[in-house]
């Protein structure tokens, strides 16, 4: 999926958090996005996935001005907090993604992203039951059930347990393989285990994206 | 002894035998069982919405038009029909103004149900005076009267009752994302405004033919109370639907058995027996979760 963003600015209320930010993803790219707390890494995204209303002609996915676009089924999205999810009133595991699952429901292909993700035998579980880890992998496969073209992450190892971060980022690395686009906000880069192959760095609000191979992984990057 | 044990015996025999003889028994029981069907139904959604208020101001807002409809065909002599057909438009519009709060005072969202229950009484109040006072009609408003309803109500609430479940049908996946989770379901691309526009037609005419079953005053736990005690206990969320449909039913009839033999409202009957179910599964849920504990403290000391 192709993603172009041209000079983009964007601020809450009074306040701007993103300046002028400007960059283009083919399909296939691998993105991660690193930044401080509060630079703006989640506000950019929210922009990409329509969910913060942009300007016009600032946004264009696969050549269609965002307001234009209509395919969101094709984008799988895993927000930061899970906030706006109600809980505590009774749904298993199977049933969320049951119902999220829009395409025709490909039962196979249904249980191998489970089993991917690790959460197969959380199936029927009540979803007031799971830790916040494995609640994480459930939103993750939520947004896998639909065959995104462009699969967003914020920050989606935050609270699972390193060997499930392993096996996250190997299925993150084969999905990419497979030519989903990815774009991906990570904490910090040098933990992360995705093979990326752009990185964009999050400033007081200005971008700077860089092809991989140009990358210097010592320096005062953040 | 013997006495106490024949006498509510005889007297369910004649419950029984009331059902099978008299039309407005029948009436009142089909009344009761599709009510009994579609408010937990709607309910549950209201409820994981975390929208419970809205039930009670709706059917506050349903009794100003029930009491401008008694005073249209009463005092001015206009030829309405039932009060319930204003009553009805009362609760969709009364809705649709809560949806048009709720978006205007964004972060005060709850702001809109005192306004528009307010704005109901104040009307019932002014006009249940002028339409001359508290009558009989007025006090079956306030405490349901299913032992009277009529052969149109009958047509009406099973119509609606096909819709609904026409709808939920065709629609269960949007309707279980969009009331989860709003912001993911327009991320889909789900068209949320719609959903709701229509959810909150549907809320309304179901409050406003509940309102004959148990009353104004009395709507909002037949549809809070049998989810609030199902969603203790279910474990998905088809099951905890069954079991709330299924603990509104067993209140609605015993409800109405109690109301028949006693002589007491049916909205009283209903909903206490609705409060009981809800109390019991709360004291067995306890006792389970403190029996559960034990047993894993046994098994961590051997
Ligand atoms: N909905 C919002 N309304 C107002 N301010 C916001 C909102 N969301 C984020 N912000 C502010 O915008 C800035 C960027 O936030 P965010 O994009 O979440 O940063 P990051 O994801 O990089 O930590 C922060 O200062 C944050 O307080
Ligand atoms: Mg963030």
């Amino acid at each position: 999926m192709r993603i172009k963003v041209d000079n983009l600015s964007f601020g809450y209320d009074y306040r701007t958090v993103l300046k002028n930010v400007t960059f283009s993803l083919e399909s296939g790219d691998f993105l991660v996005i690193v930044g401080n707390n509060g630079s703006g890494k989640s506000t950019l995204i929210k922009c990409l996935l329509g969910i913060n209303r942009v300007p016009d002609d600032k946004i264009f996915i696969d050549d269609i001005e965002i307001h234009d676009y209509r395919q969101w089924i094709n984008i799988g999205y895993v927000p930061q907090k899970f906030d706006d999810f109600n809980y505590e009133f009774p749904i298993t595991v199977n049933e969320i993604l049951t119902v999220s699952k829009l395409t025709k429901i490909d039962e196979d292909q249904k249980l191998s992203i489970l089993d991917r993700i690790g959460i197969l035998e959380l199936q029927n579980e009540n979803i007031n039951s799971l830790s916040g880890g494995q609640l994480q992998r459930v939103f993750i496969a939520r947004a896998l059930m639909n065959g995104p073209k462009l699969l967003v992450l914020d920050e989606p190892t935050a609270g699972v347990d390193s060997e499930n971060i392993d096996n996250f980022y190997r299925m993150v690395n084969d999905l990419n393989a497979e030519g989903v686009t990815i774009i991906l906000i990570s904490h910090d880069v040098k933990t992360t285990k995705a093979n990326f192959s752009h990185i964009m760095h999050l400033e007081n609000g200005k971008a700077e994206l860089t092809h991989v191979c140009e990358i210097d992984f010592g320096g005062d990057a953040s | 002894m013997i006495d106490q044990i024949t006498e509510p015996l005889l007297l369910s025999m004649s419950f029984i035998r009331a059902l099978f003889e008299r039309t407005f028994m029948q009436r009142a029981l089909i009344t009761g069982i599709l009510v009994g069907f579609l408010a937990p139904l709607i309910g549950s959604f209201v409820v994981i919405k975390r929208l419970s208020m809205i039930a009670d101001t709706l059917s506050h807002f349903t009794l100003a038009g029930l009491s401008i409809g008694l005073f249209l065909l009463n005092i001015i002599g206009l030829p309405i029909g039932d009060p319930l057909y204003i009553g009805m438009i009362f609760a969709v519009s009364g809705a649709l103004l809560i949806e048009a709060l709720r978006s205007y005072y964004r972060n005060y969202k709850e702001i809109s149900m005192p306004i528009v229950i307010s704005l109901g009484t104040a009307l019932s109040a002014l006009f249940i005076s002028l339409s001359g006072g508290f009558t009989s009609t007025v006090y079956n408003y306030l405490f349901g009267s299913i032992l009277t309803v009529s052969r149109q109500f009958i047509y009406i609430i099973t119509i609606t009752t096909f819709i609904v479940i026409l709808l939920i049908v065709s629609f269960y996946k949007k309707i279980v994302i969009v009331s989860f989770d709003e912001s993911y379901a327009r991320l889909l691309g789900i068209n949320v405004k719609v959903f709701q526009f229509v959810t909150t037609i549907i809320l309304g005419l179901v409050i406003a033919l509940a309102i004959e079953t148990v009353g104004v005053l009395l709507v909002s736990s037949l549809m809070i109370i049998p989810v609030a005690a199902a969603m203790k206990i279910g474990r998905s969320f088809k099951n905890t639907l069954i079991i709330a449909i299924l603990f509104s039913e067993a209140s609605v009839i015993l409800g109405l058995w109690l109301s028949y033999v006693a002589g007491i409202p049916s909205g009283a009957t209903i909903v206490l027996f609705n409060i009981s179910i809800l109390i019991l599964v709360v004291i067995f849920k306890k006792l389970f979760s403190i029996q559960r504990v034990r047993n894993k403290q046994e098994a961590d000391v051997y």
